[in-house]
Order: structure tokens, then C-alpha cells, then sequence
């Protein structure tokens, strides 16, 4: 049984709801690790100062924002805490409006509500005014320190509940670019019975998604599938990494800069004329790059 | 580990470096050790500025007596650590250019003697929106650096009577580049059709000095004001690049002064240990392209 979200009630006129809010969605994509594809070890993401390079303790992280390049605000968690909208247990029902008005676009998250173990009459009533009427009811709730806003709809005898994107989330069409000279477009009445005539000849007026399947996803795992069988293209992952020497930069490079300094002193006290030679101060010659 | 590579650490993060004794100036005898420390030393000064766009590199692996060749994909020969950010590409989709947030990143950078950081406008969090106007002064035949400066100091006077500030660098090369720094949204139409206007209303104040079209016949005896590198895809010389020439001279930030002083012919030319030098003794001089917040006049319809 999937674990609850959230619980709660649904405030409908002088009525209460209990529900409990579940994730309606999964996602299948498949993922993957990172590995080092020239050891096979496993890629780890670490949090590293730009000041120094060495790890950050994640309790010695604080929320900056940028102002400025460079320049930030930082904001604590108690400052933020107090911003918080006040927790509420209440799924509060403002207006119900046709489906069709709402953008699509506007759709964030899904869940399902889940009724209540007990008390189930309310949810059942809800259910079967929202299928009769075909409305959906506009809400307000709050979860995890933020305010939502949300479109519930009966869906094959269950409450959905879509978590709305706010108006200035969406991006201003203008940002596209070439629309302009779509508006300017002539286009014939013959063009548009065409156009017409196509879309016709497609028309499957319900829209049956599981007639749609993620081909890119099942070829993923069919490749996967096959490399796992061969063992030899298996990649091993070794659990600890072997050593290296490595020295500092800039003592690599003081000696390189003492030479070439010192190689400038004496050209410029010495007898030689003209343009140094391309060669490197010890004489030998640096072809390859 | 083949000779002549060293592998280093730098601020905690591996990468090998190649052929240190190489001279990549012969005639100043300037080594790529030296062009790699340079970089690591200036890193400081260098990185709030591009340490954020997407730099085209335009890499001198047989030193500057040698062609160079830009390269605006970031090679995929780099370290897991040197990250990348989508720039304006060609039609097969944008290109993954450097970001070269790092000390360790730059010496990277270095390393394939990549002499020359080039920069967009914009920072690559935001390509769309240029954090600055450029204007580009390059003298044209019979021109100099003392006619660039004139044109600097007219180009200030003009931004003035709007209200704005503006702050010049040497290209490094033979030209001036004054910039007008806006850190606030503005769009590259808006950025280029403003400098447009500008170097328009110079053009026709100083007809014996300033001119607008790339024409060579047209630019003799004149600068030209380029206005058209306000484009997304355009970049300029980063500040505190060094340059292919022959010494190994640097786009470096100078003050109104100076540039005063360069109109009386005083020389305006600074290698690699001079500016080191100079962000000791009087910091960051562009440091205004950063903390400035500024908008350009609203664009007319």
C-alpha cells in the first residue's frame, strides 16, 4: 500500500472530508549512476568550496541569494520558517469551475485523496456531485511549509487532486521566438479546408492513452538486458581507488618560471641579439604541443 | 606518464600539465609555465567576471608566431570538473562552451595554450540578457592608441549626459574597449541598438575621428566604434585575457585617467607581470562592471 503524503480534510460548506493525499504518478524513465569510464569506479558528487576546494559539511551550508555576482543575502532557516504559511490541516474548497476552462498548462503535480478509514459517507457524497456536475473544485492547502493551489476533480470514482502552477510561473509566449511572423502568415480558405480535412481523417475523438507506450524506455532496458547477459561487457566497479602522485601546481611550475626568468636575465646581458630562439631554456627543442 | 607531463593539483582538483618549457612568445621568451601561472595568479581578479559565461578559447599550440584557432565547443578531452553551459550555436543545436569557474580550470585552459578567454555578453545562467554594452574602439590605418583614448573619453561624455557610467580596458592589443555595465534585464536587441545610437551621434559630432561601418577605405585615419559586437552570438577579449601578440600583453581595466593620459601619447600597454602588479596596487579596476546597476533609456517604438 503506498504511504500517505499528507492528511487532512476537505472543507466543503458545512462539511468535513478526512482524506489522505497519495502520489498519483511515477515516473519510469530509467536511471543511471555515473562511472568514471576510465576506471569504472563510481562518480561521487561532493560539496567542495570554491575558496579552498575541501568538503563542506552539509551544517555549514546556508541559503545565499545572489544580488550580484558574488555578492549574496543569506537567508536562515528560522528566517525562512517564519515566513511559512501557517500549517493547516485543510484542503479548503473556494469555487468549482467547468474543466475545460483551465489551461492545461497550468497542471503541476498529481495526487490522489484517499478516503478516510471511518468516516467514508462525506468523501462518497463529494465523489458523485463532482461526477453528476462535471466540475472541478478550485482549492487552497497548505503542505510542507507551502501554500498550494489546486484543481480536485472526481476521476473513476476517486478524488484527483493537481497540484496548479501559479499564473507568473508560466512563461510569457512573446519569448518565442519567430512567433510574429506566424500571426503574419497568409494562409488560403483552400490551405485551412485541407488542413481541416487531415485532422478529420485522424479523428479518434477520445483520447486512449494506453495505447501509448515509452519505446525509447523499452529499448533502453532491451539494451541493458543484453549487455548484462554478456559478462565481459559488464564494467567493474572497483570499491576503492589506487593511488597517484600529483604535486602541487604552482611548485611544478616555479622551477619552469624561475628557468624561463632567468633564461630573459641573461639574454638581456648577455651578447645575443634579436628574438630568443623557439626553444625551451635548457636547450632542447618543444615540438609537440 | 609520458615525459613532460607533470600530473598537479590545484586547490584540490587533478589535471596534468604538458611541455612547461615551451615558449609560446618567443620574442619576450614567455614560457607556457608562465602563461599557466599567470592565469592561476590573476584567477582572483579574473573569475567573478568570466568565471561564469561561456568563453570561446582561442587556443596557440605552436606559440603566437603560429596561427591560433578559436574554439567555441568545449573540448571533451576535459576534466569531469571543468563543467560546460549551452551558447548559441550552429543549426544543429547549441554548443557546449568552457566555463572556466576555477583556478584549476583556467590552468586547464592554459594548458592547451589557450592564450586568449573569449566572452559573450551575457552570463551563461542567462543568455538572453547581456549584463553589459560593449563599446569596441579599434583604430583604424594611420590611427593609434591616443586617437582610441580621444573616442573613450567622447563615448563617457555621451553615457554621462544620460545619467550612466561607463569603465574602459585595454583589448590588449591595439585597440580600447569601454564598457557600460547594466546588471539589470535588458536584451541584446536593446543593448546593440542603444551602442548603435550612440556611436551614430559620435560619428556625426567627430566626423574627422569616428566612424561606424567596417569599410576599410571608410575607417582610414579614424576609429571605429563597433557596436555590432551587442550580439548574443558575438564575443569580445575577457578581461584580463592575455593576448597572441608579440609580448604577452593583457586586456587590461585602466582608469579615466590613464586613458586621459593616453590622448598625450602616454603608452597604454600592460604584460602579464604588470598587471599582477597593478590588481596588488589598485585592485580590480573593472570591479564597477560587476557592482554597477544601471538601465539603458527605455527603447524607442
Amino acid at each position: 500500500m503506498p504511504r500517505a503524503l499528507w492528511h487532512g480534510s476537505i472543507s466543503f460548506g458545512l462539511v468535513s472530508i478526512p482524506v489522505k493525499l497519495f502520489a498519483a504518478t511515477q515516473r519510469k524513465t530509467v536511471r543511471f549512476n555515473q562511472i568514471d569510464a576510465r576506471t569504472g569506479a563510481r562518480v561521487r558528487q561532493r560539496r567542495v568550496s570554491e575558496a579552498d576546494g575541501r568538503e563542506v559539511d552539509l551544517a555549514d551550508v546556508a541559503r545565499g541569494y545572489e544580488l550580484a555576482s558574488g555578492r549574496y543575502v543569506i537567508l536562515t532557516d528560522d528566517e525562512l520558517a517564519a515566513l511559512d504559511p501557517r500549517a493547516s490541516r485543510t484542503i479548503e474548497l473556494i469555487e468549482f469551475v467547468d474543466q475545460g476552462s483551465i489551461n492545461p498548462i497550468l497542471y503541476d503535480s498529481a495526487y490522489h485523496l484517499g478516503p478516510d478509514d471511518v468516516t467514508v459517507k462525506p468523501y462518497a457524497l463529494l465523489v458523485r456531485a463532482l461526477t453528476e456536475t462535471d466540475k472541478v473544485g478550485m482549492a487552497r492547502f497548505v503542505m510542507r511549509g507551502k501554500e498550494y493551489l489546486a484543481a480536485i476533480r472526481a476521476d473513476q470514482g476517486v478524488l484527483a487532486l493537481s497540484t496548479m502552477l501559479y499564473p507568473d510561473e508560466i512563461r510569457p509566449v512573446e519569448e518565442i521566438p519567430e512567433l510574429d511572423k506566424v500571426n503574419e502568415a497568409e494562409v488560403t480558405e483552400a490551405e485551412v479546408a485541407m488542413a481541416h480535412q487531415l485532422i478529420a481523417s485522424l479523428d479518434s475523438v477520445t483520447f486512449a492513452p494506453e495505447r501509448y507506450h515509452d519505446t525509447y524506455r523499452q529499448k533502453v532496458l532491451e539494451l541493458i538486458e543484453r549487455k548484462a547477459a554478456g559478462e565481459d561487457e559488464l564494467i567493474e566497479v572497483p570499491t576503492s581507488k589506487g593511488t597517484t602522485t600529483v604535486v602541487d601546481l604552482m611548485a611544478a611550475l616555479e622551477a619552469s618560471v624561475a628557468a624561463a626568468r632567468a633564461a630573459r636575465a641573461e639574454a638581456s646581458t648577455g651578447a645575443s641579439a634579436g628574438p630568443a630562439d623557439p626553444v625551451g631554456p635548457d636547450g632542447t627543442d618543444r615540438q609537440s604541443a | 606518464m609520458a615525459p613532460g607531463r607533470v600530473a598537479v593539483v590545484v586547490e584540490g582538483r587533478e589535471l596534468t600539465v604538458s611541455n612547461l618549457d615551451k615558449v609560446l612568445y618567443p620574442e619576450a621568451a614567455f614560457t607556457k609555465a608562465e602563461v599557466i601561472d599567470y592565469y592561476v595568479r590573476v584567477a582572483p581578479a579574473l573569475l567573478p567576471h568570466l568565471g561564469d559565461r561561456g568563453l570561446t578559447l582561442k587556443r596557440f599550440p605552436d606559440g603566437v608566431n603560429a596561427p591560433g584557432f578559436f574554439e567555441k565547443r568545449c573540448p571533451g578531452h576535459r576534466p569531469e570538473w571543468v563543467e560546460t553551459a549551452p551558447g548559441p550555436g550552429d543549426r544543429a543545436g547549441p554548443i557546449g562552451y568552457c566555463v572556466l569557474n576555477s583556478a584549476a580550470a583556467l590552468a586547464w585552459a592554459a594548458n592547451l595554450a589557450a592564450l586568449e578567454l573569449h566572452a559573450p555578453l551575457a552570463r551563461c545562467g542567462d543568455i538572453e540578457s547581456p549584463t553589459m554594452v560593449v563599446f569596441d574602439l579599434d583604430p583604424g590605418p594611420g590611427r593609434a592608441m591616443a586617437a582610441c583614448c580621444e573616442v573613450a573619453l567622447a563615448v563617457r561624455e555621451v553615457v554621462g549626459e544620460l545619467g550612466l557610467v561607463c569603465t574602459a580596458k585595454t583589448s590588449g592589443s591595439k585597440g580600447l574597449q569601454v564598457y557600460l555595465p547594466l546588471n539589470r534585464p535588458h536584451s541584446h536587441d536593446h543593448t546593440s541598438s542603444f551602442a548603435l545610437a550612440v556611436a551614430q551621434l559620435l560619428e556625426r559630432r567627430r566626423p574627422d575621428l569616428v566612424v561606424t561601418t567596417q569599410a576599410r577605405e571608410a575607417r582610414r585615419e579614424k576609429v571605429l566604434i563597433d557596436w555590432s559586437q551587442n550580439s548574443r552570438h558575438k564575443t569580445t577579449i575577457g578581461v584580463y585575457s592575455l593576448r597572441a601578440r608579440p609580448r604577452p600583453t593583457v586586456s587590461t581595466p585602466v582608469t579615466w585617467d590613464e586613458v586621459a593620459e593616453g590622448v598625450e601619447g602616454a603608452p597604454l600597454s600592460f604584460e602579464a607581470a604588470e598587471v599582477l602588479d597593478r590588481i596588488d596596487r589598485l585592485g580590480d579596476l573593472f570591479s564597477s562592471a560587476l557592482t554597477v546597476h544601471q538601465d539603458l533609456p527605455a527603447p524607442r517604438r
